[in-house]
């Protein structure tokens, strides 16, 4: 018997529609978290809102940013965070460490994409979560509202920021192929996207020297730079250039992803996984 | 016409290899020592359209290495593998779309999700036609059972009825070829018949052809005629169980029920393995005495109300082979 090539299946969209869909319809499954979650979330803004009063009562302002500015950044970080800090290709790790990943490889399904669907459909889901967060946290503290290009700008740049997210998130997600605990190696990148990220502390307000560490590193790219976008510390001159950055961010993230994920593809049809 | 054709196929692993104790457990992690395993040494056989095939081995023998390897999620270390004319690790996602697969250990049904909408979900991936789909549904609802639970979340059904939506879940796109990596394991008498009720209808109605491995060789009495021993990476038999059952299941079980209690119990030409009171058990070797010739010499000299004839079960044939090692001249091929 003969070997014939086969025609390259066509490429369906709807399988990863479908995938997207199911994973929204999963989040919305555990209905509790819903509320915990925006219960948290505005606990975070009020006790923020105390800090940053207390502080700035002590004269330690910086001068970019006026009190109702930092109150403004520090709402809207938490508000990105519902989207930012999900780990939406868990699903990944979770299927390298009970093996069920086999399964997927044998389906006529492209898998990377699989789980980009599957990640997607879940923060769709929690990203619907911010309009509600939002008009709560309206109740509670007052927020600056750009100028409609701003807030486009900053759009961009949040979405390029959260392609940035998605890569860190799939590349620790991909160690699994190797070493089956990734918990340390995760919360260390957790620890640091929280210092150098600017989500909870604005970056300009850091030492010098702590800034162009930050500087160097992309975790900036994922939420400073939108802040600073939304607060208008980065001004309109610089936009090309930081959005630059983190475009530049996004591609080398996602060249490395697809390397990791090749040779981390390539093990489980070698080894067996 | 062969649908599946597998030629002195090999699957060697690179394991690391870990001396024993804390030493060994921090050498491994600074100077990981590797040694090479051999899952499948040397596998060839071929199975043509429409055939049921029982693929039996000990553990490791490389059973799950070789369907694998079928699937294309292996590549084999070095032979020859055609499943529908495909190269299944060269071309993966076509091989995919001609293949179902059912493990008894793993669901590939979602876990979160009721029932209807895994199936849902997979007419999405293997893009079943509409009509084809509800025809299929409605098929499977009733051989299977499952319409009481149709709308229940995975995670909540039992094992057997997780297992019926499994099989359901392989069948749905009709594939070609199903591989079922032992499909009854853990399942009750009644799930147990279910299921092979459905791999005969469907082998039957659809002319599918079903590489079956298990332990329960029971399913392999129900289900089929050929079996392909495999231990340690080689094929060891390839051929009609019932050939195997001619030629190593010599010796029969003959069960006495005597009419009074005899103090002692003799007959030339058979063992007495087993006695309880008047029932005893006999083991005879059926090539130097028949089962006919055994019951004269007994009634000769005892008065019995009853006789039955126990056959060797595959089991411990298989048990015998395993151990023994098959040696009845070369691997036949099915006749």
């Amino acid at each position: 018997m003969t070997a014939v090539t086969p025609a390259r299946p066509r490429f369906r969209l709807a399988p990863y529609l479908h995938f997207a869909r199911v994973a929204m319809a999963r989040e919305g499954t555990y209905r509790f978290d819903v509320f915990t979650s925006i219960a948290s979330l505005l606990i975070r803004v009020y006790l923020l809102r105390m800090v940053w009063l207390a502080l700035y009562a002590r004269n330690a302002a910086p001068s970019e940013l006026p009190l109702h500015a930092i109150i403004t950044y520090s709402t809207i970080a938490l508000l990105m965070g519902l989207v930012m800090d999900i780990d939406q290709t868990r699903l990944l790790h979770d299927k390298l460490h009970d093996g069920s990943i086999a399964t997927d490889f044998m389906k006529p399904i492209n898998v990377p994409l699989y789980f980009f669907s599957d990640g997607t459909g879940e923060v769709l889901f929690h990203a619907a979560l911010i309009v509600p967060s939002l008009l709560f946290a309206l109740l509670i503290v007052h927020i600056d509202v750009p100028s409609l290009p701003v807030l486009a700008v900053f759009f961009v740049s949040f979405f390029l920021g959260y392609l940035i997210g998605f890569c860190l998130n799939f590349l620790l997600n991909c160690i699994a192929f190797w070493t089956l605990e990734i918990q340390a190696m995760q919360l260390i990148v957790t620890w640091i996207t929280d210092l150098f990220g600017g989500e909870i502390i604005p970056l300009v307000i850091f030492p010098a020297f702590l800034q162009r560490i930050a500087f160097v590193l992309p975790f900036a790219s994922m939420f400073s730079t939108p802040l600073l976008i939304y607060v208008g510390v980065i001004k309109p001159g610089r936009y090309l250039e930081v959005l630059g950055v983190q475009l530049f961010w996004v591609i080398v993230l996602a060249v490395i992803a697809t390397f990791v994920w090749r040779a981390g593809a390539k093990r489980i049809v070698v080894q067996g996984g | 016409m062969s649908i599946i054709e597998a030629v002195a196929l090999r699957k060697v692993f690179r394991a690391r290899e870990r001396r024993p104790g804390i030493v060994g457990a921090i050498a491994a992690v600074f100077a990981p020592h590797y040694v090479d395993k051999v899952a499948v040494d040397d596998v060839s056989f071929s199975l043509d359209a429409g055939e049921v095939v029982g693929y039996i081995g000990p553990n490791g023998a490389g059973k799950s290495t070789t369907i694998k390897m079928l699937t294309g999620i292996l590549v084999p270390t070095a032979g020859v593998l055609r499943v529908a004319g495909i190269v299944p690790h060269a071309h993966r996602t076509a091989n995919a779309a001609n293949i179902g697969v059912v493990f008894g250990q793993r669901s590939q049904l979602y876990w979160d999700l009721p029932l209807r909408e895994s199936f849902e979900l997979l007419r999405s991936i293997y893009d079943v036609p509409r009509d084809r789909y509800r025809q299929n549904m409605r098929h499977f609802a009733e051989i299977l059972d499952l319409e009481r639970f149709l709308d229940t979340p995975v995670r909540q059904l039992s094992l057997g009825e997780r297992m019926r939506g499994d099989f359901a879940a392989a069948m749905l796109h009709d594939p070609k070829i199903v591989y079922l990596d032992e499909p009854t394991i853990g399942l009750d008498v009644v799930a147990k018949e279910a299921i092979r009720e459905f791999i005969t209808r469907v082998n039957q109605e659809r002319g599918t052809t079903v590489i079956l491995t298990t332990h329960d060789l029971a399913d392999v009495e129900r289900l089929t005629r050929r079996i392909i021993l495999i231990d340690s990476g080689t094929v060891i038999y390839d051929g009609l169980l019932e050939r195997l059952r001619d030629e190593y299941g010599t010796h029969r079980t003959l069960v006495v029920n005597l009419a009074e209690p005899y103090p002692e119990f003799v007959v030339t030409g058979a063992d007495v393995v087993s006695r309880e009171a008047n029932l005893v058990r006999l083991r005879f070797n059926r090539r130097s005495i028949t089962a006919e010739a055994l019951i004269r010499r007994v009634t000769e000299r005892y008065q019995i109300t009853d006789v039955s004839i126990i056959e060797p079960d595959i089991e411990s044939i298989v048990r015998t082979i395993y151990r023994e090692g098959y040696h009845d001249g070369p691997v036949g091929a099915p006749s």
